[in-house]
């Protein structure tokens, strides 16, 4: 009875064992040198499980490693297909369980995680594919096949290309929402047997603080100013340019494009407190003085009139005018949509001071003999953006403004050396619900006390709601401004221009809408970008919704 | 005998209800085979693959306020949260995703403090 029984546990245990689905991926060629084309395959395999309609996986790569080139659905003619991309994380498996076992995995992401299922990890790139079909997905059919193009591992930190490739999780399920059980094969993916780089390539390494490298391009210049080589970076931040000489001198710039769509987000309010905080503290320059600024360079990021003459008052109306939405009649450099003022150079000696002037030095030569000198660290900053929000915060020690000169009020109730661009996190509850004369309110809820200026950059979808009112509730003395960017896209704040006033508690601020259509609910409808506050000593505040 | 038991049953589901604000949504529709839910609780979605808007079903253990969650598909920030008043049962509501950034994410259904009653995956294309 006792063998029976073992029998029957080991048969079941089979059974279950190979009852799985899996998400298979594997090169489709191969790939011997740096430069090289790496296709990767992704596909479904039934086994004896059930009939998959949804098959959804997240993968990540090394973007140090590999660069993406592109994609291809393989999905069947009728199926819908979606493929998303995020730079900088990489997953974290639960912990004590299979990294194989997918749908556990993909468990713990969607359900117990919370925000601790990604790290950031700026080597990494998370690709997820979703492919959704009316019928059963084939056995062996393939969702995806991508191409990578492989990188010289020289100066990337790592010595081979193993476990470059991963699958984090898979979502498959029945037509009826029956999750799958699913595992991946391989575990990893590795290459091997990969020859050198080319010696004659040349790298440079993006420095910005905005997550989004793609948006950049590079120009190299000879000694005339001619353009020597141009392109783009990935989304690494790296670009391989060839065809550069050695012991040529060059210089290097780069430039974010103009059509980014978070330009109207680079300049907040955290920005016209610094800058206002400068002006208070008036006379501040590369020459030192009374300053609220870290650095040299943000007198200059700071001057959005471009009278070359640090900053002052009236550069921190122009950046609250930008803000209110208001023309001012002058012709203002601050970043903004369909308009950028790039600063870059070699982040070892970005924002240095020389001779009283603050410098962006640009030029490089390659030497044969010298491996490091074939690459660059290329530092990049927007004009307004005197928080670093968007921009390489400087490294160089000349650049830095001695604290001894940092006395004005806002730097004085900042402990002595704490950098001025820090930041804090705190609760607030912004909430949208219909009300009894059906009309969507957006509210605002915030409990923070201190707060001396704040931003919304509320975005709505302008073919369903009409944003009808903007109620403010900051108390008797905050400037408030509320300006349409452009359609389903508001922007709501305050600032006290004395730096002493705070916005009252409670709900500051309600926009109300009107629906142009039937609706029962608005889920959706209304979403949140900028959401950030300042406080008197200057600390910018990142709100944390729950 | 069975028309009185049908009145009398009537009777009580009348005295039964309450009048109050409580919304509910499409209360003589059927929901469809691709918005049932087997668990008493629960979220989701018509399609996981979205472009528009998109139909969704949220089933809730009791009358009362609950709110529904967007949250980004990597960092788990909240982009967009509605508070609805709805009842138990199933609740036929929509998503709109229009002016979402394309992306993946994840909606939530938590009670009104935050104690989250159920996910689901989506992607917008």
């Amino acid at each position: 009875m006792k063998k029976i029984l073992l029998l029957l546990v080991s048969v079941l245990f089979t059974l279950s064992s190979f009852g799985q689905s899996s998400i298979s991926y594997s090169p489709v060629n191969t790939v011997t040198k740096v430069g090289d084309t790496l296709i990767m395959k992704f596909q479904y395999y039934k086994v004896d499980g059930e009939a998959l309609t949804l098959g959804q996986f997240d993968f990540e790569y090394n973007n140090k490693l590999l660069s993406y080139i592109s994609h291809q659905s393989m999905a069947p003619t009728g199926a819908s297909f979606a493929r998303n991309n995020w730079t900088g994380y990489k997953f974290n498996p639960k912990a004590n369980s299979d990294e194989d076992d997918m749908d556990v995995q993909y468990t713990w992401w969607k359900d117990e995680a919370g925000n601790a299922s990604y790290s950031t990890s700026a080597n990494w790139s998370v690709e997820r594919v979703t492919v959704q079909t009316s019928a059963a997905y084939t056995d062996g059919a393939e969702f995806v096949k991508y191409s990578f193009k492989l990188k010289d591992k020289f100066n990337s930190g790592y010595d081979n290309y193993n476990d470059i490739i991963k699958v984090n999780w898979a979502n498959y399920q029945e037509a009826d929402g029956t999750g799958i059980q699913t595992e991946k094969n391989p575990s990893t993916q590795s290459l091997s047997g990969i020859e050198g780089g080319n010696a004659g390539a040349f790298t440079i390494n993006l420095k910005t603080a905005n997550s989004t490298k793609t948006d950049y391009s590079y120009t190299i210049k000879n000694s005339s100013g001619q353009s020597v080589a141009t392109g783009t970076f990935d989304e690494s931040g790296q670009a391989s340019v060839s065809g550069l000489e050695n012991n040529v001198t060059y210089t290097a710039e780069a430039n974010l494009a103009e059509d980014a769509s978070y330009l109207d987000e680079v300049v907040t309010v955290s920005d016209l407190a610094l800058v206002f905080a400068e002006a208070i503290g008036a006379g501040s320059g590369p020459s030192g003085g009374s300053t609220t600024f870290d650095y040299f360079i943000q007198d200059v990021m700071g001057d959005v009139v471009g009278d070359n003459d640090g900053v002052d008052f009236q550069d921190s109306y122009e950046i609250l005018a930008y803000l209110q939405g208001v023309t001012s009649g002058n012709t203002n450099l601050i970043t903004q949509d369909g308009q950028t003022e790039d600063y870059s150079g070699i982040e070892s000696t970005y924002g240095a001071v020389a001779n009283n002037t603050v410098t962006f030095a640009k030029s490089f030569t390659p030497i044969d003999s010298d491996a490091s000198s074939k690459t660059i660290d290329l530092a990049h900053g927007l004009r307004g953006d005197v928080n670093f929000s968007h921009s390489w915060e400087p490294s160089v020690s000349s650049g830095e403004k001695a604290t001894s000169a940092q006395t004005s009020s806002f730097r004085i109730s900042s402990a002595a050396g704490t950098k001025y661009t820090q930041t804090e996190t705190a609760n607030i509850d912004l909430i949208s619900e219909i009300n009894d004369e059906g009309r969507v309110v957006f509210s605002i809820n915030s409990e923070i006390e201190d707060m001396v200026g704040s931003q919304f950059n509320i975005v709505y979808d302008p073919n369903i709601l009409s944003l009808e009112n903007v109620i403010f509730d900051t108390g008797n003395e905050m400037t408030n401004f509320s300006n349409v960017i452009e359609a389903g896209y508001v922007r709501v704040g305050s600032f006290d221009q004395n730096v002493s006033s705070t916005v009252k508690v409670g709900t500051p601020y309600q926009l109300i809408f009107v629906p142009v259509e039937d609706i029962s609910n608005a889920s959706g409808l209304i979403s949140f970008r900028v959401k950030e506050g300042v406080k008197a000593d200057g600390t910018q505040i990142n709100f944390i919704i729950q | 005998m069975k028309k009185i038991l049908t009145l009398l049953s009537l009777v009580l589901m009348m005295g039964c209800y309450q009048d109050d604000d409580l919304v509910t949504l499409y209360p003589d529709q059927e929901v469809p085979q691709s918005l049932q839910i087997k668990e008493l609780i629960g979220i989701k979605l018509e399609s996981t693959i979205v472009t528009d808007r998109v139909a969704m079903n949220v089933k809730l253990p009791l009358d009362g306020k609950y709110r529904i969650k967007i949250r980004h598909g990597m960092n788990n920030e909240l982009i967009s949260q509605e508070m609805i008043t709805a009842g138990e049962g199933d609740n036929l509501l929509k998503v709109y995703v229009a002016s979402l950034e394309k992306s993946g994410y994840v909606i939530q259904l938590t009670d009104e403090f935050h104690n989250i009653l159920g996910n689901q995956s989506f992607v917008v294309n």
